[in-house]
């Protein structure tokens, strides 16, 4: 039942695994592990059992994504509308989850070896608080590995992820530290819970479910969506493999759509950057219209500076982050 | 060695793509053959009923009144087939999303697919793509809508009068009567710039000391992307094309949405259409439960 799985990947897995490396390779992948209800009734057995199968089948896709060179997953593990279900399977999910992370912080030194850093995003304030004293240590006694990233979305929404983040920016704003005309579609990326990391390159939902549950609404706007009819218990590296050769199928296309949305993004700044500096001229100036070098002079040094106010703000809001966590584990060890 | 991959590689992609090749070739053949079958099966049974009875519209008429019967007679079996079709699905969407995912778009198919949705009973449409071509030829979309609506539904289309919601600043912003379908073009900016704009607003508020940053809830930011409060969550998107993602579509507002895809837009057919909704009416909802 440990995090991590050290097999080696078998004869005919290693060569399928080096044909797909010859073509582009996500270095990002996000799971919606459903399915394991569906399976433990399938199976007849009891829905927490599901839900354990659940937990090793994640261990073994990190052992396969390692082979495969899948330097990021996050997967999303309890969703904010999941506290709907009875008191008893969310207590089971609680308890389960006390359970992994204990056993992760047991497994330290292996972390370290392979370098795995766990990373938990949600609103874990919602969480009871021994799970998130759990959670936090966790989270810091891997924080400095870097060779892969585990993300696990816990009590999280994108809805909620992406209100929150507002609510850091208006905080900034607030505390004086940025504009509100500094608020921007890359602020607001780097305001949000999986701001550590780059956006996924493919989205795999199994269970045969086509919906994304409010998983990572923002982050997958182009990203490749796969949705398998497997359910995620039964998950294997077979199918791991179709969703990477789907992903490659549609790489060249996907690619040109960010890249035009990049495009796009920069200009706007650039608009929204002259408007800024236009307005200031208006009102500082002289009455005469500036010339194109003041004017040029004048966007330069307004850039630089809402860059600098934006690195500054951006400091500030990994400070409060860190203090949250280092805050937890204090209070643990005090207790 | 890893010459050796590359070029199994290569080979592997060249067969999924000869695989799909053939999977829409006999899918076309399949249709054109059902089509002309079902065509003439249509000929053969309004034909008599058009020459026999309408003595009115035979009046009216100064070319061919028959045909024109026949065609007025054939919208009238279409609208009642669809409008049946929409009853006994499922579940039907009060909105679906059609995203286009191909370069050029075809203004006469998407057309189709609107009327098609109207038909079947579906309150609100919405048309992207992510190149704001649409959203360009805004114009010329309506144009081609209601001329389609006058072809496929016949005199009476007037029934389905479309309101088309293009511009979120547009200040004639109609506002939209319940019993009357909907279509609303969307493009990038709807996505997450208007999300965006949505944070400025509140961030605004905030720096004027009208608003604490701690009274930013998921609430009040769903206000505000919903401009029109009527427009609903799309319950359903038909995607059309080879790319398998959303490329930007309303992120906010597709969370629980259901995807479904359909190869292609050009030439597509009703029963695509119908397909992808009886799809959509078997997936169950769990909301988190």
């Amino acid at each position: 039942m440990s995090w991590i799985k050290e097999d080696e990947l078998n004869l005919l897995e290693k060569i399928s695994a080096n044909v797909l490396k010859a073509g582009p390779m996500p270095k990002h992948v996000a799971f919606i592990m459903d399915g394991n209800r569906r399976f433990a009734r399938k199976k007849h057995m009891e829905r927490q059992e599901g839900h354990m199968q659940g937990f090793n089948k994640l261990a073994e896709t990190l052992r396969w994504c390692k082979h495969l060179n899948i330097q990021e997953v996050t997967v999303y593990a309890f969703s904010i509308e999941n506290f709907k279900r009875t008191k008893d399977e969310v207590d089971g999910l609680m308890e389960l989850a006390k359970q992994k992370f204990l056993k992760l912080l047991d497994e330290r030194e292996n972390l370290e070896k392979h370098g795995v850093c766990v990373r938990v995003l949600g609103d874990l304030e919602m969480l009871p608080l021994d799970l998130q004293e759990l959670i936090a240590k966790a989270v810091i006694t891997t924080k400095s590995h870097n060779k892969c990233f585990l993300n696990v979305c816990f009590a999280y929404t994108s809805r909620y992820e992406i209100t929150n983040a507002v609510r850091e920016m208006a905080w900034g704003v607030e505390k004086g530290l940025i504009r509100a005309s500094d608020v921007s579609e890359a602020l607001l990326s780097e305001c949000l819970y999986s701001s550590n990391s780059p956006n996924p390159d493919l989205l795999i939902r199994t269970s045969g479910e086509v919906r994304l549950s409010d998983f990572l609404l923002w982050q997958t706007s182009h990203s490749c969506l796969v949705f398998q009819s497997v359910l995620w218990p039964e998950y294997s590296f077979w199918n791991l493999c179709e969703a990477i050769l789907q992903y490659q199928l549609n790489y060249k296309s996907i690619q040109k759509a960010r890249d035009l949305h990049q495009e796009h993004q920069a200009l706007l700044q650039l608009e929204a950057d002259r408007a800024c500096v236009a307005e200031h001229l208006q009102h500082h100036g002289n009455g005469k219209p500036a010339d194109a070098q003041r004017r040029q002079e004048a966007l330069l040094h307004y850039t630089t500076c809402r860059e600098e106010r934006i690195q500054d703000f951006l400091e500030a809001l990994k400070h409060k982050r860190d203090s949250y966590f280092s805050d937890l584990c204090s209070k643990d060890v005090l207790a | 060695m890893a010459l050796l991959y590359g070029l199994i590689w290569r080979l592997l992609l060249i067969l999924v793509h000869i695989n799909r090749a053939l999977v829409s070739w006999v899918r076309v053949r399949l249709r054109s053959w059902k089509g002309r079958l079902w065509e003439r099966a249509i000929a053969a049974l309004l034909l008599p009923l058009a020459l026999a009875g309408f003595p009115d519209h035979q009046k009216k008429l100064n070319h061919n009144p028959d045909a024109n019967a026949v065609t007025g007679n054939r919208a009238a079996s279409r609208r009642s087939r669809w409008l049946s079709d929409g009853r006994s699905l499922e579940k039907l969407p009060v909105h679906v999303g059609l995203l286009v995912a191909e370069e050029e778009p075809s203004y006469t198919d998407i057309a189709n697919l609107v009327v098609w949705c109207m038909a079947v009973g579906i309150s609100y449409v919405s048309v992207y793509d992510n190149h704001g071509i649409f959203r360009k030829n805004n114009s010329r979309m309506l144009e081609e809508v209601v001329r389609q609506q006058q072809d496929l539904l016949g005199v009476d289309g007037s029934k389905y009068n479309v309101e088309v919601l293009s511009n979120s600043c547009d200040k004639h912003q109609h506002y939209v009567v319940s019993c009357r379908p909907t279509v609303k073009v969307l493009s990038p900016e709807d996505g997450k710039q208007s999300i965006v704009q949505a944070a400025q607003q509140l961030c605004r508020a905030v720096e004027n000391k009208e608003r604490s940053s701690k009274d930013i809830s998921v609430s009040m930011l769903d206000v505000l992307l919903r401009e029109s409060k009527n427009f609903p969550d799309p319950e359903l998107v038909v995607k059309f094309g080879p790319v398998d993602s959303t490329l930007g579509f309303l992120p906010w507002h597709i969370r629980l949405t259901e995807f479904i895809s359909i190869p292609s837009h050009r030439n597509v057919s009703y029963e695509d259409l119908l397909n992808a909704l009886q799809q959509y009416g078997s997936c169950q909802q769990r909301l988190g439960q």
